[in-house]
Order: structure tokens, then sequence, then C-alpha cells
């Protein structure tokens, strides 16, 4: 990715969608390095309702409270591409991704129809 | 030939977006309580829908984002969770009186009482909400939603006063009862540009998988689509004030509208009123129902979309279905849905501003939309709706509370 990014802007709440083009969740907080006088690099994005406290105050732990503490970090590294959503290099399942709609998915199966 | 199908499909489609229990109430109640005073104010509002929902539109075709993506992004994850919770609110409430609607409508129908109306109504959007595909939904209920324009002719047959009518057109302030009046003008502006036709038209865009060729279509759907919506209006206030001005009837209940159209036509219209609002109030009931579970997809980067079977986007599904319930549980404790609709539609007027804003600026940013960005036109009508939204905003809730909801 040689092209300048703005990561505040171009990566941070952008929709995650894995290799096949799978809607799996939203950038959540980004963890940089680097200290005073360094330059600052994101060394990873960080997935997950665990995150979010930290990010909106009472509403945000209100909301992580119902959406559980689950915390995902996917390395840079794996970011394919950013377009005007965040590209990963391989499927949502090999990052923990998309976990609750594959959990819901055999009883949403269940109901007649849901396939059609 | 394609290509106007789809046009075609698009109106109709903006058509039974556009009107549903809040501007079947609030454009009656304004014609029978003002006559034709309040007309100015509906082509406002449907400008403004236009104007919004074009451009959502368009940042869906260009950049592949519906509104709350934009939401999140442009306003951070704090900011965008308060408008989040304002339109899932707003929402609920709505899909909550279109299900009371339906009931209402059917209960001109049957004899079956209130309740097991309610619950059969949400059956039946459920089976259809499960079982067909998106674009056939939108055919039947904007089809059936064409019955509405019996409501046109019955505007006409009643040969009102032309020059009135036109003068209705000119803005002002009514002398008489100017509170209420203003409460109406809200009112109006707010049911005109109820935030769920933009969630939904935009998320529609991408369940349809436009890109940037669909741009004129965009533009012709929501101009022809929300303007056609706008003579329904027009057309449901007339009748208002040539029927229920003159005989002196507030019509507070739903099933008083089609006596509208009974009077100058007869049976028959009285049924093709009662099919036409069953249909804009059903259809209105799934663009919300969709429309609350799109926003939180949105918002937190789930899978969504009815583009793929209910198991394709199971939290997606889960979550409709959990929407219906919860306005269930509402109309079931007996609360009067037009009440509800009232409140939605004045508390809708505050949740805009939150939704329109990030559309605004994403629409402009170059970077996304490269040559597709907003011109000059959608910028300075952007704005001025802007405006216009904030000052409806501002003033609903005090109006709500001097006018004692409309009642005063």
């Amino acid at each position: 990715m040689g092209h300048r990014l703005h990561v505040g802007r171009n990566v941070l709440d952008h929709q995650l969608l894995d290799r096949d083009g799978r809607r799996c969740g939203n950038v959540d907080e980004l963890a940089i390095e680097g200290g005073p006088g360094e330059r600052a690099e994101v060394v990873a994005i960080l997935v997950g309702p665990g995150w979010w406290a930290q990010r909106a105050g009472l509403l945000g732990r209100l909301a992580g409270w119902i959406g559980g503490s689950g915390r995902t970090r996917i390395p840079w590294s794996e970011v394919e591409k950013v377009d005007s959503a965040v590209w990963l290099r391989r499927t949502a399942p090999e990052y923990g991704l998309g976990r609750i709609d594959d959990r819901l998915r055999p009883y949403v199966e269940r109901i007649p129809g849901a396939r059609r | 030939m394609s290509k106007l199908l789809n046009l075609a499909l698009g109106i109709l489609a903006a058509i039974g977006g556009f009107v549903d229990i809040g501007d079947l109430v609030f454009n009656t109640a304004a014609g029978a309580t003002f006559g034709y005073q309040l007309m100015w104010v509906i082509p406002i509002g449907v400008v403004g829908i236009i104007v919004y929902s074009e451009m959502s539109g368009r940042v869906a075709a260009v950049s592949g984002k519906a509104v709350f993506d934009t939401v999140r992004e442009r306003t951070g994850f704090s900011a965008g969770l308060g408008a989040l919770l304002a339109s899932e609110v707003v929402n609920l409430l709505t899909l909550a009186a279109e299900i009371g609607g339906i009931a209402i409508a059917l209960q001109l129908l049957t004899d079956l009482s209130y309740r097991v109306l309610l619950l059969l109504a949400v059956v039946a959007l459920a089976v259809v909400l499960w079982t067909l595909h998106l674009e056939w939904i939108e055919r039947l209920f904007g089809y059936g939603g064409l019955c509405l324009l019996v409501f046109a002719v019955a505007a006409v047959k009643l040969s009102p006063d032309w020059v009135k009518v036109g003068a209705g057109f000119v803005p002002h302030i009514s002398q008489n009862d100017p509170w209420l009046y203003l409460y109406f003008a809200i009112g109006l502006l707010g049911a005109a540009m109820t935030p769920y036709e933009v969630y939904f038209y935009s998320s529609g865009g991408i369940e349809d998988g436009w890109t940037t060729k669909e741009i004129g279509l965009n533009r012709a759907n929501a101009i022809v689509g929300y303007a056609l919506g706008g003579f329904l209006s027009l057309a449901l206030m007339m009748v208002g004030a040539s029927v229920f001005l003159k005989h002196g009837i507030e019509p507070e209940h739903l099933g008083t509208i089609p006596l509208g159209a009974q009077e100058p036509l007869g049976k028959i219209a009285l049924l093709l009123g009662i099919v036409g609002i069953l249909f804009a109030v059903g259809g209105a009931a799934i663009d919300t129902v969709f429309s609350g579970a799109y926003n939180l997809a949105q918002f937190f980067g789930w899978e969504w979309g009815r583009y793929r079977h209910p198991a394709g986007a199971p939290r997606f599904s889960v979550t409709w279905i959990v929407l219906l319930l919860c306005a269930l549980a509402i109309v079931l404790t007996g609360v009067d849905p037009i009440m509800v609709t009232e409140y939605a539609v004045i508390f809708s007027a505050v949740a805009l501003p939150l939704t329109y804003i990030p559309i605004l600026l994403v629409a402009n940013d170059p970077e996304y939309m490269g040559a597709n960005r907003n011109g000059t036109l959608a910028n300075v009508l952007g704005v001025v709706y802007l405006v216009v939204i904030m000052v409806v905003a501002v003033t609903a809730i005090p109006l709500l509370l001097i006018t004692n909801v409309g009642q005063s």
C-alpha cells in the first residue's frame, strides 16, 4: 500500500470485509505504536464490543454491556486493501470474526424458507 | 426495456415508501382543520425528501455506503451511537403505528377484534418478509398502494374552490389558532421527511447492486416517485378540506379517511381507499422494520441484506423479527396508533439532523464520490434543508407541548 492513508478518516469506524467480501464487523479501534518524537504507526485493527467502552464513555459501556466483551486484534499486515471499506486477506472465521452470525445460522436455517 | 421497468418499479417503491400512516393522518387532519391553508408545506417537504434521498442513493451507488455506514464514519462511535439510538426509537414507534394502522384498516373489512388483527398483521408481515424477494415485496406493496389514487379522483370530483386551493400554495401563517397551524406545518414536514425513507432508500440501492451506472435511475426514482407521493398528499389534504372540514368532522381515526373517497365516488371508492391505505401502511411497516435492522447492522458492521436469503444474514434476520415483536408489544398495550404516529413524526424531526449531516458530508467527499460528488444545486438545497430541519427539530417538541399534541 504505497499511497498515503488518513487512518482516522479512511480506516477507523469503517466496514471490515473478509477475502470473500463478507461483512464481518467494523474497525472499532486502532492500535498505534510510536513514542514521542517517533513516527506513529498503526500496528493492528481492533474489533469487538470490548473496545467500545473506552471510546464512548457511559453510552459505550452500556453498549458494551449489551454487546459483550469480545475483543479481536488483527495485525495491520492482514489488511489487503482499503477502499470505501477495509479488506482482509483471509476469511472471517480465521480471525474469529462473524461468530455470532455463524452461531445463529443453524437456528435460522431450521425455519422453512430460510434458504429460499 | 428493462431500464424502463426498473424506473417504473423504483417509482412505485418511492410512492409506497412516501405515503405512510403519518402522511395519511397529518395531511387529512390538516385539511380538516385548516382547509387548503397548509398546501404550501407539502412541496417543501417533498423537495426535502427528494434532495436527501437522491444524495443518499448517489452515495450508495458510488461508494457502496448506506446511511448508517456514513453516520458512524463521519460522527464517530460516540455521537453515532446517539444517532443510532434516536433513529431506532423513532423507527420502532413508527413501526408500531404502521402495524396499528394495518389492524385499523383490516377492521373496516372484517369483524375480528383489533388485537387479533394486530397479531394477524404481524404474522402476515413476517411471512411476506421471510419468503418473498425484496423486489417482489416492493412491487406488491407499490401496486397496492396505487389504489390511493382514488383520493386524487375524489379530490377533483368534490369540485373544490380552485382559487382557494391555489392560495393555499402561498406560504402564510393562519390568524386562527397559529400554534396549532404551526404544529401541523411541522408535522407535515416531519411526515414528508421521515428518516426511515432515506435509510430504506439508500440500503435498497445497495441491495439492488447500484453502481455509478444507476445514478440517473436514482435521480429519476427519487424525483418522480416522491413527487407522486406528494401529489397523493395534496389529494388527501384536499379531501380533508372538502369533506371533513365541511361536516366539522375531525378524522382522528384512520378508518374515517376512506370515507372521504366514498362521499363523492361511492362504495367502490371506499373499498379502493381502504385497500390503498392497507398497502401503503403495510409497505411502510416493511420499510421501517428493515430500516431498523439495516441501521443496527450497518453501524456495527454485521452482514445485512435481503438480497441474501434469511440464513445469509442471520443476525440481521433475527433483528427484524425482534423489532416486529417489540412493535407488536407496544400496540398490544392498547395505545392509540394515531397518537403514536404523532409522537413518532414529531420526534423524527429531532433525529433528522443526525442522519442528514453525515450524508451531506460524504456526498461532498471527492475521495469517495469523485466526479459524482454534490454539485452546487445539491449543496445549496442540502444546506437550506438542513436549516429547515434544524428549525423543525428545535420547534417540534415545544409545539407538541403547547398544542397538547395537536388537540388545542
